[in-house]
């Protein structure tokens, strides 16, 4: 049986949440990951696929063309300058992220960012663009800021997404995490989003803890994977069962079907 | 209380730091509870097809005023003044407060949707558009001087709530947040921007957003306000249990009243 867990967006409900996850964790052995590779080369692709928790949630419906934005742009600013606050914590986290974003466009200047990324973008950009970059990437870190100071355990801001390519499957598998949290010899992992979650949230949730665990050299899940949605003040959680790993597994592979199905509509 | 042009409205909102409440982490359950009750009432137990939908907007004008902010030019002044604050919020310097409000937009709308108002003006419209956006940001950055940014400005603070199983949605956007809700004591204030003259209206929008932060932090804010661009006044609240109770019946007539028109 799955797990989800409901709760309101507060800091003694997070540790809560935090303090009650299980004991224990499901691994992720060769065999399992030698399925779900045999179940993604069933589904042939002629491009390389992405498959994340949004696209889970969406059905496999194709999105829009991403395009840089203050939105879409907040959310690696807001982290990057958090971990610069823990780093430092003198500064203020608007002027961390008013640092981060010319360490961004260095990146550019130095050669060290491709074409079309982030650097690239806020380097083109103009001065009132970047000035409303800096005001959502503020908003972002000082939420998760003020979500972090109230969490009791050790915590850290994650350093990336977790990314797990499927073997000679031409899929990208990708779990959002914004914070890591310790408990003992395991972890939890926060994500953050925005809007209110709706009724596909909790496979997104499995979705991401199953990439997670993937994404771990031994295989071994979080004990849990909660989800915040601070515009909407509330919280879901999933824990790390084998359940919850293979209910998210099937997800991604059902997703990569409808995506299939999606793209050659004629031969579905 | 209210204040008359003052010289620095952030320091306003802040207050004195002395006189601060103890943060209130208890109240916000009792006012979803009274939002439910109230609610209940109204619906009953049958399940509307599309839920109800209460804004700020839907607060501040009733069906027997006439709002002029809420034209399209007006809407257009409004939703530029707003750009320019959230740039005044995190030290942007602007050199020309149309345009650069304008490429703010631009950027963060993507679609051609929105834009398509300010894209149709013929250039006497857009001329008297830009004078008009430039006297109403001029009026704001006089009184709102420098924010810190130790006291964590957010700009454009959103939250939805949904209420009764999702069939009834408060949508808000806060102009402007700062202070924590971390601290012992009561720090968030809110501030919004209006560029029509204070009346009624903007009392139910202050007392509006103050409840749907508490609703979505759990947490009552300290202070609530509304400026108005066009007078230079700054309407500014404490946060109560008489005010968030007075935004509740609101709330609720507005439900009532969207319920009754279907």
């Amino acid at each position: 049986m799955t797990t989800l867990v409901h709760r309101r967006l507060v800091g003694e409900q997070i540790n809560a949440l935090l303090a009650e996850g299980p004991e224990s964790s499901a691994i992720v052995t060769d065999d399992h990951r030698q399925s779900l590779t045999a179940r993604f080369r069933a589904v042939a692709s002629l491009e390389h696929r992405r498959l994340d928790a949004w696209t889970v949630e969406q059905g496999g419906r194709p999105a829009g063309a991403f395009r840089w934005s203050p939105a879409s742009a907040r959310r690696a600013l807001g982290n990057g300058a958090l971990r610069r606050v823990m780093a430092q914590p003198t500064a203020s986290i608007t002027e961390a992220v008013r640092d981060e974003v010319p360490d961004q466009m260095l990146r550019c200047t130095s050669g060290r960012a491709r074409p079309g990324s982030l650097a690239y973008w806020l380097a083109s950009s103009p001065q009132p663009v970047v000035g409303l970059v800096i005001a959502e990437a503020a908003n972002w870190a000082i939420q998760l800021g003020e979500i972090a100071d109230g969490v009791e355990a050790p915590w850290h801001v994650a350093p990336s997404d977790a990314y797990y390519d499927v073997a000679a499957a031409r899929t990208t598998l990708r779990a959002r995490r914004d914070l890591v949290v310790s408990r003992g010899d395991g972890r939890m992992i926060v994500r953050v989003r925005s809007g209110s979650p709706g009724r596909s949230a909790g496979p997104g949730l499995r979705a991401d803890l199953t990439v997670e665990t993937l994404a771990d050299a031994r295989g071994v899940a979080p004990l849990r994977f909660i989800g915040l949605w601070p515009e909407a003040g509330v919280c879901l959680a999933v824990d790390g069962t084998m359940a919850d790993l293979r209910a998210g597994a099937r997800d991604l592979v059902r997703t990569a079907v409808a995506r299939r199905r999606h793209a050659s509509p004629i031969a579905a | 209380m209210l204040l008359h042009s003052p010289l620095d409205v952030v320091e306003a909102l802040r207050g004195d730091r002395l006189a601060r409440p103890a943060i209130d982490r208890t109240s916000a359950g009792g006012l979803r509870a009274m939002l439910e009750d109230g609610i209940y009432e109204i619906i009953g137990s049958e399940r509307p097809s599309t839920p109800v939908v209460v804004r700020a907007s839907s607060l501040r004008q009733t069906s027997r005023t006439t709002d002029l902010a809420s034209s399209p030019q007006g809407r257009l002044r409004g939703v530029l003044v707003s750009q320019v604050l959230r740039l005044l919020s995190v030290g942007t310097a602007i050199e020309d407060f149309f345009d650069d409000a304008v490429c703010a937009w631009r950027c963060e709308v993507g679609s051609p949707g929105p834009i398509d108002l300010l894209d149709q003006l013929d250039d006497d419209e857009r001329a008297r558009l830009a004078t008009d956006v430039t006297a109403h940001c001029v009026t704001l950055t006089r009184a709102l001087g420098v924010v810190p940014s130790r006291w964590m400005p957010r700009s454009s603070v959103r939250a939805v709530q949904s209420l009764a199983g999702g069939d009834v949605v408060l949508r808000d956007v806060v102009d402007l947040m700062i202070g924590t809700a971390n601290d012992d004591v009561a720090s968030i204030a809110l501030f919004d921007v209006t560029t029509a003259p204070l009346g009624d209206g903007a009392e139910r929008t202050m007392r509006y957003h103050a409840l749907v932060q508490a609703l979505r932090t759990s947490t009552l804010p300290l202070r609530t306000s509304v400026f108005s661009t066009a007078t230079g006044e700054l309407w500014l609240r404490d946060v109560d249990h008489e005010l968030l109770a007075r935004s509740v019946d609101e709330v609720l007539t507005c439900v009532h009243d969207q319920r009754s028109h279907r």
